[in-house]
């Protein structure tokens, strides 16, 4: 009978949503969407030195981004000696490998990478539900069906939360910002054992 | 006036243009860049990189340093806008990423042995490999441009073509890998010094 109050209050908190389980209360909403503004300038080529560890493995490379229309973004990775390792080109909802490495081309790595880069470079997003815990607001929306949430201080944003089942999955962590430029970003998953650091160049 | 127009077109166009090399002079300069190679036992150079693509406003430059040293260890080393530099040694790629050190057993892959082994004869120029590459040479100028086209169909899907440039002298200054997309990385080199004393040492991981 002693454990059941603290049962009952872990039931809850595993039924908790993420923002909840992080101390967020829920406010109205008052922006109608939000916005990811660092790779919207299509005058700029973006370019990052990338490291990328994977297990036990670390490899390296450049990352680069290019915004070519309103909802249509090319992202390429080539060793520091300029081979391309993969081109991938999203638009609206396509996902178009333009050219992959023999080597690296399996599904579940292609689908990562899909995913991982589908958050990175959508633009603007419908707020379904707003959060606030001091000075931060949380915005919560949908890519491909999957809860996202936009993490802002001060209008700008510095953390994207990719969740399933309400617990976190990746994070995107944006640093550095001058410009709508973030010369860092951390891309970390949490139920794998892979992270992406990319650093402006 | 038109006829000015016509002429200074002509200038311009010879200034540029590539012409096809005859079979003799195919042949010299084959034998020079192969004297040129067996005689080098050193090359320091620098150079700069451009890794092009048509989706992109600017080339991508970065700026670096070449060790090599006969029969077969390369360093290849970036110092801008990022620290990172691989040595080729035997079948092991040495790694030093901005510190952090690693390695890479290419022994049993393929395509890093062929990658490993056609950086090493790139520096020295000497691809002429009939059996590995379809050949062609043209004429730019005082420069020569020799086009080597990988026969490996796998190799030939992930590099398409290398555009090589050689001095008078035989001496390269200029490599242009293509991929398949016709995106290309373009490395010029600069300050090249060969057979200069070179420490083992340069080479150490």
């Amino acid at each position: 009978m002693r454990y059941l109050p603290i049962s009952l209050l872990l039931l809850v908190w595993a039924c908790a949503s993420y923002p909840e389980r992080n101390n967020f209360q829920s406010v109205e909403t008052s922006n109608a969407s939000v916005t990811n503004p660092y790779f919207s300038n299509p005058d700029k080529d973006y370019v990052y030195k990338a490291d990328i560890d994977l297990y036990k493995k670390t490899f390296s490379g450049l990352l680069i981004f290019k915004k070519l229309g309103a909802r249509h973004h090319r992202v390429v990775f080539a060793t520091e000696l300029g081979n391309t390792i993969f081109d991938f080109s999203i638009k609206d909802s396509d996902f178009i490998v333009n050219h992959i490495l023999p080597e690296i081309n399996k599904k579940m790595v292609v689908n990562l990478l899909k995913k991982d880069f589908r958050t990175l470079v959508t633009e603007n997003l419908p707020v379904l539900k707003t959060f606030a815990s001091q000075n931060e607001y949380v915005f919560e929306t949908e890519i491909d069906e999957q809860a996202h949430y936009y993490h802002t201080i001060a209008g700008k944003l510095e953390r994207i939360v990719q969740t399933k089942n309400q617990k976190k999955k990746v994070t995107f962590i944006f640093s550095a910002v001058h410009a709508e430029v973030a010369k860092n970003i951390q891309i970390l998953h949490h139920n794998i054992k892979l992270s992406i650091r990319l650093k402006a160049i | 006036m038109r006829n000015l127009v016509y002429l200074l077109w002509i200038l311009v166009y010879t200034a540029n243009a590539q012409s096809e090399m005859s079979a003799t002079d195919a042949q010299a300069l084959e034998a020079k860049v192969k004297k040129a190679s067996n005689t080098t036992e050193t090359i320091t150079s620098s150079f700069k990189q451009y890794k092009h693509m048509d989706f992109l406003s600017n080339d991508i430059e970065s700026l670096g340093k070449l060790s090599f040293k006969a029969p077969n260890l390369v360093k290849w080393e970036y110092t801008e806008p990022f620290a990172y530099s691989v040595i080729f040694k035997d079948d092991v790629l040495y790694i030093n990423n901005e510190g952090n050190k690693s390695d890479m057993d290419i022994g049993s892959n393929k395509l890093f042995k062929q990658l490993n082994q056609l950086i090493t004869n790139s520096i020295k120029g000497d691809l002429f490999d009939r059996t590995q590459f379809h050949i062609n040479y043209f004429k730019k100028g005082s420069v020569s441009e020799v086009h080597f086209a990988p026969k490996d169909e796998d190799f030939a899907a992930f590099i398409k073509a290398f555009h090589i440039t050689f001095n008078e002298n035989g001496e390269v200054t200029e490599v242009k890998m293509l991929e398949p997309t016709n995106d290309y990385t373009r490395i010029v080199f600069k300050d090249r010094k060969t057979n200069q004393s070179l420490p083992d040492a340069v080479f150490a991981h």
